[in-house]
């Protein structure tokens, strides 16, 4: 059984099309959505109505980094500090690159991020590529590879 | 020059300033003195000469009443009423003797006060016809006179004259005290036979500083015969106070056998000496001289003394009158140095804006304004390093804003090169936290001095006393090295003028913290701005053109061919809005972040950007003539977005072209290098020249040049940033030429230095 995908984003649109673009990369993963960050630390630490979900992290978060109620540098930060969440590979969805947060989720650790193009192929290459690499491909632990793979990620959103 | 021996000369002086002449012992003879005790009025002390004026041995007198000697009932009430705060002589009226060879006689009686006892002296009478014909023209003349005179020569010239009308002295000079203490002869009346001192100064030491207090306090002293024998007091000793007596006020006070041997010397044998007191100060002295011994009645006496204080009030009004004059012109000149200063929000460009005037305010020939680094300058002035060595020298001496010097060579002798182009300076601190000055410079001004004989007196070899010197004759001193002294008006004006400057600079200084604090907040706001732009403007437009790929992919099959095309269109649109949008940001970007400036080679730049744009022109025919470039100090990743939009121009331009000709060079001038990229391509209107570098100005249609407008908005601004400019030529048709300047940089200029 692959672990799941989580995907927070409140946008309908956004994630619509992300939902889109995942499901044309082919992955055979499931994608978790959660609507807001307080959705997802719940899922993440299985509080609420995640109480009794299933063991085991997801295989990659793709976070937004301006969500409702607790914002991505939050969850971003939760899962930083909280052991049994460290490993989990984060990747952030921005709308651009000038959001001033974008270096604070860097110092926090975000394994990649990704500028979501206008164009919509371009939106869908980018996301493939990320889900077969975070999704897929990643079983060392984290750290190992993520400055190389880190640049080739930003070399391809730029 | 002299030889002056100042040790020898300060040891005589000090010597001569030590003779106690307020307490002589003795007296001049033309008239006796008594002192008397109080309320009983008994003969204390009495000069030794009573017995050739009344006939009694003044021995004999001690003890005795005065009711016994003088017959006016009415004397002790007169007396009594004799204040003792004006310790001047006062004519208490004419008496008769009771006693003696002289009983009979009429004597005029002066009395006064002093350290508590009553001192009355005896003269001849005057005559109360000669009292008002010396006063009267005095009030109703002179006084009027006095106000129409202009200058303090004609002032001093009009109270000479009336002197010699009152007193008959066969030379009357008028003579001003300059710092040191010299008096300069500033007018004169000398009757044939005398010789004149008219511009001739007097030294300093021909007056001890004894002498100078008693002249301040007695305003009036004659000495009719310098021959006189000296009568001595008897007893020595004052019986109440067992002291001798304090003669200071006695009109009848014997002099320094020094001034006496001097009064011969100069071939005088009757002094009178009025001092001209202006606010507290010994300003002057109207001194009189006769060949002749002469006497002076109590009544010229008061005349002399009255005229002497109306002078010394119209010497005060008219030196307070020309001080104010002065200040006021000071004052106007330090407005108009301050508005320069203000207009061009600069000091230093105000100070070279106005030389006339900087040099006008302190009457120099030269000025500087120091700062840090630089160091400007008006009129003649020392070599530049020396200006520096002189601000850092007056910097180290770490004693107030304000240094003078009226010779260099003498007071700062540790540059001696400055001394030999400016003989002074005045220099004022222009900034609380940094050595900032503003220096005037005046040159030497050679001086010769008239001095009345050699400036000094002549110290007796033997002895070791001084004894006044025997000539008179003009002796010409030239004193080197020194400028025009500095007023204590022009002083207080820099001062003035540097309290004025601070205010300019703090109240700059604060207008551009707030005005660094407006900008951070419209920075801020700005970069809110940009951040709602991208990501709000961004969102939707990203959804569009998602969407209507996802539409066209999966229902695109039911469409006509034309809502295809539709379509298509809108999700160009989207795609077109979404590069603006970027665009936009790097554009505000640009203006926000710091330039990195480093080494620039233009030519690699250049190379490139062209291999870069490689796919966009490799189907077509260009012919590129790349000129050698020079290396730049710039920031490295602007200006190659700076050539990747020109170049980019040139190749879209030139599109139309069957053979595109694209031209890049540069060029160095004195203080920027020029660089250019020519192309053959559709040019432009020049008198649209100057929208190109706007923000989303277009010269072409859509369909003709796709562009979003900004590239040669960005390229100005990245240009402007470097403090540089940006211009193009062209004609329809005809092509175009862009250019940019940069000027040379260095690495240690920071981006804000350069922005505008």
């Amino acid at each position: 059984m692959l672990k799941p995908i989580l995907l927070v984003e409140d946008n309908p649109h956004d994630l619509e099309l992300t939902l889109v673009a995942l499901e044309r990369s082919q992955l055979a993963n499931d994608v978790v959505v959660k609507r807001d960050g307080a959705e997802a630390l719940d899922y993440l630490l299985r509080r609420g109505e995640h109480q009794s979900r299933d063991d085991g992290n997801p295989a990659v978060l793709l976070l937004d980094l301006k969500l409702p109620k607790v914002d991505g540098l939050e969850v971003l930060k939760t899962v930083r500090e909280t052991p049994s969440l460290r490993s989990i590979p984060v990747v952030m969805l921005t709308s651009s690159r000038e959001e001033p947060d974008l270096v604070r989720a860097y110092e926090m650790g975000v394994n990649a991020y990704v500028v979501k193009p206008v164009d919509f192929k371009d939106f869908v290459a980018a996301i493939s590529d990320l889900g077969i690499f975070w999704a897929v491909l990643n079983e060392p632990p984290p750290g190992s590879l993520r400055l190389k793979r880190t640049r080739r990620v930003d070399e391809q959103n730029d | 020059m002299t030889d002056r021996t100042p040790d020898t000369l300060a040891d005589a002086v000090a010597r001569c300033a030590d003779e106690p002449i307020h307490v002589p012992g003795s007296i001049q003879p033309h008239g006796f003195l008594l002192v008397v005790g109080e309320p009983d009025l008994r003969v204390l002390q009495a000069s030794q000469n009573v017995a050739e004026w009344i006939g009694e041995e003044a021995q004999g007198l001690l003890g005795r009443q005065l009711a016994e000697l003088i017959g006016d009932s009415d004397l002790p009430q007169r007396l009594a009423a004799v204040s003792g705060d004006d310790r001047n002589p006062f004519h208490v009226g004419d008496v008769g003797l009771r006693l003696g060879a002289a009983a009979g006689q009429s004597f005029a009686l002066m009395a006064h006060r002093n350290d508590g006892q009553l001192i009355l002296e005896f003269e001849r009478t005057g005559s109360a016809r000669e009292a008002y014909g010396t006063l009267y023209p005095l009030m109703r003349t002179f006084v009027a006179e006095l106000h129409a005179a202009e200058s303090l020569e004609s002032i001093c010239q009009l109270a000479v004259n009336e002197l010699r009308r009152i007193t008959g002295f066969g030379r009357i000079k008028a003579y001003r005290f300059d710092q040191e203490g010299n008096g300069e002869v500033l007018a004169e009346h000398a009757e044939p036979g005398y010789a004149s001192y008219l511009g001739h100064c007097f030294p300093a030491s021909d007056i001890p500083a004894q002498a100078r207090r008693l002249y301040r306090e007695n305003l009036i002293r004659v000495i009719p015969d310098a021959n006189y024998q000296p009568s001595p007091l008897i007893p020595q000793l004052n019986p109440v106070s067992g002291a001798p007596l304090d003669l200071s006020f006695a009109s009848l006070r014997s002099v320094s056998p020094v001034h006496l041997q001097f009064m011969r010397n100069m071939g005088t044998l009757a002094s009178m000496s009025v001092s001209i007191v202006v606010r507290d100060q010994l300003w002057g002295l109207i001194s009189c001289h006769d060949a002749e011994a002469r006497q002076v009645s109590h009544q010229s006496r008061t005349a002399c003394e009255l005229l002497a204080r109306i002078l010394a009030l119209q010497i005060d009004a008219s030196e307070s009158d020309l001080l104010a004059q002065r200040k006021l012109e000071r004052r106007h000149l330090i407005v108009r140095l301050l508005a320069g200063m203000a207009d061009r929000d600069s000091v230093t460009e105000g100070f070279k804006s106005l030389p006339d005037v900087v040099l006008a305010f302190a009457a120099a020939e030269g000025a500087a304004v120091v700062s840090a680094d630089s160091c400007v300058s008006v009129g003649e002035v020392p070599a530049r390093e020396q200006i520096i060595e002189l601000a850092k020298w007056i910097a180290a001496r770490e004693s107030g804003p304000l240094f003078s010097s009226d010779n260099l060579s003498r007071d700062v002798p540790q540059l001696p090169a400055l001394a030999e182009h400016s003989a002074g300076v005045l220099a004022v601190s222009i900034s609380n936290l940094h050595p900032h000055y503003l220096i005037w410079f005046r040159q030497e001004r050679v001086r010769t001095i008239k001095w009345a004989g050699q400036p000094q007196k002549q110290r007796d070899e033997i002895s070791g006393a001084l004894t006044p010197r025997h000539s008179f004759e003009t002796w010409r001193e030239v004193v080197r090295g020194f400028c025009a002294p500095w007023e204590e008006a022009e002083r207080e004006g820099a001062l003035e003028l540097r309290n004025a400057v601070l205010g300019i600079v703090l109240r700059k200084a604060e207008e551009m913290a707030q005005l660094a604090g407006e900008l951070r907040e419209s920075n801020k706001e700005l970069e809110s701005f940009s951040y709602s732009v991208s990501h709000d403007l961004r969102a939707p437009l990203r959804h569009i053109a998602g969407y209507t790929e996802l539409l066209s992919e999966m229902e695109g099959g039911q469409l006509s061919e034309r809502g295809q095309r539709f379509l298509g269109n809108i999700g160009d649109a989207a795609r077109f809005a979404g590069t603006l949008v970027d665009n936009l940001l790097s554009f505000s970007q640009m203006g926000r972040s710091a330039l990195h400036l480093s080494d620039v080679d233009l030519g690699a730049l250049v190379a490139s950007v062209r291999d870069e744009m490689r796919p966009d022109y490799e189907s077509r025919e260009v012919e590129w003539e790349i000129l050698p470039m020079p290396v730049v100090v710039a920031d490295a990743s602007f200006i190659h977005m700076v050539l990747r939009n020109l170049i980019g121009n040139a190749l879209k331009y030139t599109g139309t072209r069957e053979r595109a000709l694209i031209e890049i060079g540069a060029h160095q001038r004195p203080d920027e290098t020029v660089v250019y990229i020519r192309d053959n391509g559709v040019g432009f209107d020049m008198q649209y020249a100057n929208k190109l570098f706007g923000v989303f100005q277009r010269l072409h249609r859509m369909e003709e040049f796709e562009g979003t407008g900004i590239g040669l908005a960005s390229v100005r601004r990245i240009v402007e940033r470097h403090g540089g400019r940006v211009w193009a030529d062209g004609r329809v048709d005809q092509g175009a030429t862009f250019f940019f300047a940069l000027p040379h940089l260095t690495y240690t200029e920071t981006a804000n230095d350069r922005k505008d």
